[in-house]
């Protein structure tokens, strides 16, 4: 990306050059782009499956798939969305900012941080394989709930260990993050003097390395029942197939947060940049962060407030999931208060925040809505839950990443995208993914579960809608990916604070950044 | 450089603790569901305490069956209700055939609701305590003993009793090869 | 251009026709259905309330706060009173909400007094129901004609077949104003059992024993479906629940009750 500087230290460190650059690599700052680019791969091979989903959900009757190749579509979807597109995006993002947020030279572990990317394309090679076996892809879902994914073909021990060395990168990648953030700080910069973006990623590397193990052994679990006799999760052994859900869902929850704390961070450095104002309340933001973290703990059995509970449950489970809103709420008061009396404008990254805040909170909303438990057994795996999760997912985590891609690239690369081009997409965007996720509202409420091939005909009208939507969305990405090419494509005219009210000490270093972010640490007062 | 590795070393007991509290949460879990009756699930050992008393009360019992994966069996209660005293013992027994061509090996789990109630309905003896061979059209009876514990509490509903029955001929045969 | 406004026209027209634009949660004919109905519209409601507010905040700021308006930033960025009030205020609006959701929660898990007892057991990709005390029962599963016409290429035309994906060969019949016990299990894989109208859904679970109550108020037909993934077909395995006055369903009984007798003979 930052061709003449690479040049220059290509000289000083005597690196290869071409391919093994990238596979030797050991700079953050490559690393970080060889984790985005990867992650806008996986999305659009995600994207694919969901436009196949939708396709096939355009009307009602089976046109283009069979039922058993519907089911392997969406677990593939939610896995590759999860594991391939988000979270190497928010680790691309925090390789590319962390040390120059905190003005470190790098990572402190970046031979470690080689291997946690590397791991990445073995992994999806691996899982991505399995839908060309004969007995097909995994399609219990990407929960696995057993004793359905007992019953999966030959894939699930390939599933299995793709995962397992899913988990493992993210431990990797999420150490990496902690042990640079806890040791690397520039002298002066105190823990609450650290940029939110770096609290909010130390938190949620703290969540990887406490929920993804948890996930690891529950997977095994499932592999040793398959395989090797044991019976945690089937009746006839003494097992319990409810335990695996609730193994799982105390990764889960944690893990829906992993993606979503990161996107705080990005919105709450991005507002003030626009709003040429201090963040409003930095320290409830960060007790606001940690809390929700906290929390995420204790919740994890309203994803399966159906499997019959005792009643003592049933309300403990909802009176933490409600709690959740406060500190959530605290965050959008923030961020509403950072705004308010400022001198906004409004470019790209800008509008991308806003519609995070807006499409966020709604789906913060719906998800209100499922916490409240006898209205969630009405709720529970119909399209409004799918509504609720694609709207923190989509115009919540994405819109996330994309604002800061917009954000940081004048610092990445040296080079400003086109404005106009960048409001058209955000536009799109936005009215499209409106298009496709708000219509699932009415469906789920009137009653379509979810996970199905096929529905009954009151539904086609709005699945109609949404499927028109879910085309668009995709195809506004295109338009993403010609804005990124273009934006490589044009000369250094970035200036080192690219933008007027943007604070921190990655303005200080030059546009692009040079290959070792600070060799001597910037003084914080 | 000292202090990253310390940083490492923390995380990585982390790491291993977690993995080792994923396999912590079997039993916690079992203990949890044996508490708040999560589930249903009764005492998988029979009781042999002498603490019940006879109370001068009286509930009523349902009596379920279900054959796991439609397997070949007959599986059904010789009574379907009954009324019982609390805290005195009571025999019944379920009717189970083998309608297949071969040996059999099943083993039944058992499943009460509410399922608040299951730890007040104890087992003394329940043939789900043990596994099960039946010959091709053998028809067997399985007995159970019980007694409601006069802890029980009061102005509750029917309780109702579920054996599900599973062949596990596979596994049993897989396992004698071994 | 007369015949492009006449086609849009008709096209429109067929869509209306079998378009009910339901957008929201049908309400039940059952006390637990309606429990859920209320608290759904009331926390809609709240939400909406808090949603007004904060965005009417949040675009007053963007239109009147803007640089090109001339706005110049001010530089407050903390006030321990204003946080403490909106940590405080939302947390007082949750009390409110968790009140008559957890009076709800307990009306629903109360299975007392049940006249009847109902066992539906999951299959893939049927149910099986077993009428406890009147010793009827039988599998119910999606009816020839949906059947054959979800195919894939099939050529049927699915909006011309009746109830489609929600018609079953044999109905399940409940008697109106009696309270009806549901006991759920599976043979197979985890299954969950939702008619929306009279009840919320649960989870069958293969080996161990649900239940949840209902007790239907109007005599009719509702239609639901299987909740829980359970495999290729999960889409294809729905619930009719049929309602009739009690002397209807005592007839019924007597009806079906000899047909099980002469089965068992066999």
């Amino acid at each position: 990306m930052s061709t003449n500087i690479d040049h220059i230290k290509e000289e000083h460190h005597h690196q290869p050059s071409g391919l093994m650059r990238w596979i030797t690599t050991t700079n953050h700052k490559d690393i970080g782009s060889l984790y985005l680019w990867f992650s806008l791969l996986m999305f659009f091979i995600g994207g694919f499956m969901a436009l196949i989903i939708r396709a096939e959900l355009f009307q009602p009757g089976l046109q283009l798939v069979v039922p058993g190749f519907f089911n392997q579509m969406t677990t593939m979807h939610a896995l590759i969305m999860i594991f391939g597109a988000l979270m190497p995006a928010f680790v691309g993002l925090a390789n590319w900012q962390l040390p120059m947020m905190i003005g470190a030279p790098d990572m402190a572990l970046p031979r470690l941080n080689n291997w946690s990317f590397w791991i990445l394309p073995f992994a999806f090679t691996m899982l991505l394989s399995t839908l060309f076996f004969e007995s097909g892809g995994p399609a219990a879902g990407w929960t696995l709930y057993p004793p359905l994914s007992l019953q999966g073909g030959n894939s699930m021990p390939f599933v299995i260990f793709s995962l397992h060395l899913l988990g493992a990168s993210s431990i990797l990648g999420a150490i990496n993050v902690i042990a640079t953030i806890l040791n690397m700080r520039a002298p002066g910069m105190t823990l609450m003097k650290m940029p939110i973006f770096v609290w909010t990623w130390l938190i949620t590397a703290f969540l990887l390395i406490a929920a993804m193990p948890v996930l690891a052994g529950a997977i095994t679990m499932l592999l040793t029942d398959r395989f090797y006799g044991t019976s945690f999760f089937t009746a006839a052994g003494g097992g319990d197939p409810v335990l695996f859900q609730h193994i799982f869902w105390f990764f889960g929850h944690p893990e829906v947060y992993i993606l979503i704390l990161p996107a705080f961070g990005i919105i709450s450095t991005i507002i003030p940049a626009f709003s040429r104002k201090k963040l409003f309340g930095y320290d409830s933001m960060v007790y606001a962060t940690a809390s929700i973290a906290l929390l995420s703990f204790i919740v994890w059995a309203h994803h399966m407030f159906t499997v019959g509970m005792p009643l003592a449950g049933e309300i403990f489970f909802m009176f933490t999931t409600m709690l959740i809103a406060v500190p959530t709420g605290v965050k959008v008061f923030n961020w509403v208060a950072t705004m308010w009396r400022g001198s906004m404008t409004f470019e790209t990254p800008m509008l991308f925040s806003l519609a995070f805040i807006i499409l966020f909170t709604i789906g913060g909303f719906s998800g209100l809505m499922l916490a409240i438990t006898p209205a969630d057994f009405q709720y529970h795996d119909t399209y409004f839950v799918v509504a609720h999760f694609h709207y923190v997912l989509v115009p919540g985590a994405i819109f996330a990443v994309i604002a800061a891609v917009y954000y940081w690239l004048p610092k990445w690369t040296g080079k400003m995208y086109n404005e106009t081009l960048g409001k058209v997409h955000f536009w799109m965007t936005t009215v499209f993914v409106n298009i496709t996720f708000f219509p699932m509202h009415f469906v789920g409420l009137a009653g379509m579960p979810r996970r199905i091939p096929d529905y009954a005909v009151q539904f086609t009208d709005f699945n109609m809608i949404a499927s028109i939507g879910a085309f668009g969305f995709g195809l506004s990405q295109l338009l993403f990916v010609y804005i990124l090419f273009q934006t490589l494509r044009q000369p250094v005219t970035a200036a080192d604070k690219s933008w007027e009210g943007a604070e921190g000490l990655e303005w200080t270093l030059p546009s692009p950044a040079p290959y070792h972010s600070f060799d001597t640490p910037p003084k914080v007062d | 450089m000292k202090s990253v590795k310390s940083t490492i070393t923390k995380l990585s007991l982390v790491v291993v603790a977690m993995y080792g509290f994923s396999y912590a949460l079997v039993p916690i879990y079992d203990t949890f569901c044996e508490i708040t009756g999560l589930n249903g699930k009764t005492n998988e050992v029979a009781y042999t305490g002498s603490d019940i008393e006879k109370e001068n009360r009286f509930i009523k019992i349902k009596f379920i069956s279900n054959v796991a994966n439609s397997a070949p069996l007959y599986f059904e209660p010789a009574v379907t209700e009954m009324v019982v005293q609390v805290g005195k013992p009571y025999n019944t027994h379920y009717v189970m055939k083998n309608n297949s061509t071969k040996q059999l090996h099943t083993t039944a789990s058992p499943s009460v609701t509410p399922g608040k109630f299951a730890e007040y309905f104890k087992k003394i003896e329940c043939f789900c305590f043990n596994q099960q061979t039946i010959d091709s059209g053998e028809v067997k009876d399985l007995g159970i003993q019980f007694v409601v514990d006069n802890d029980l509490p009061t102005n509750i509903g029917d309780i109702v009793l579920s054996y599900t029955m599973f062949d596990i001929t596979n596994k049993v045969v897989e396992a004698d090869k071994l | 251009m007369n015949r492009l406004s006449a086609l849009i026209i008709a096209s429109l027209a067929s869509i209306s026709s079998f378009a009910d634009w339901e957008v929201n949660m049908p309400r039940g004919v059952s006390p637990t259905a309606n429990a859920a109905y209320d608290l759904h519209m009331l926390i809609f409601y709240i939400t909406v309330v808090i949603g007004v507010i904060v965005f009417g905040v949040m675009f007053y700021s963007i239109f009147h706060h803007r640089k090109s308006k001339g706005a110049k930033p001010a530089s407050f960025h903390e006030s321990t009173t204003v946080e403490v009030i909106w940590t405080v205020i939302p947390f007082v609006i949750l009390v409110g909400m968790a009140v008559p959701a957890t009076k709800t929660l307990i009306m629903m898990e109360d299975t007392r007094d049940s006249e009847i007892t109902l066992k539906v057991t999951g299959y893939q990709w049927m149910w099986k129901y077993d009428y406890v005390e009147d010793n009827v029962s039988f599998f119910s599963k999606l009816d020839n004609k949906s059947n054959e016409a979800r195919q894939l290429g099939s050529k049927i035309d699915v909006k011309k077949v009746d109830n489609y994906l929600l018609n079953v060969d044999n109905e399940v019949v409940l008697p109106t104003d009696t309270k009806v016990r549901i006991l759920l299990t599976a043979s197979d894989v985890i299954h969950a059992w939702w008619v929306p109208e009279i009840t919320g859904k649960k989870d069958a679970i293969p080996g161990y024993i649900n239940e949840l109550w209902v007790d239907i108020k109007k005599p009719g037909v509702y239609r639901g479906q299987c909740t829980e993934l359970c495999g290729k077909d999960h889409g294809f395995m729905p619930i009719v629940v049929r309602a009739v006055p009690k002397q209807e369903y005592v007839k019924w009984v007597s009806l079906n009750q000899k047909n099980r007798v002469a089965d068992k003979s066999e």
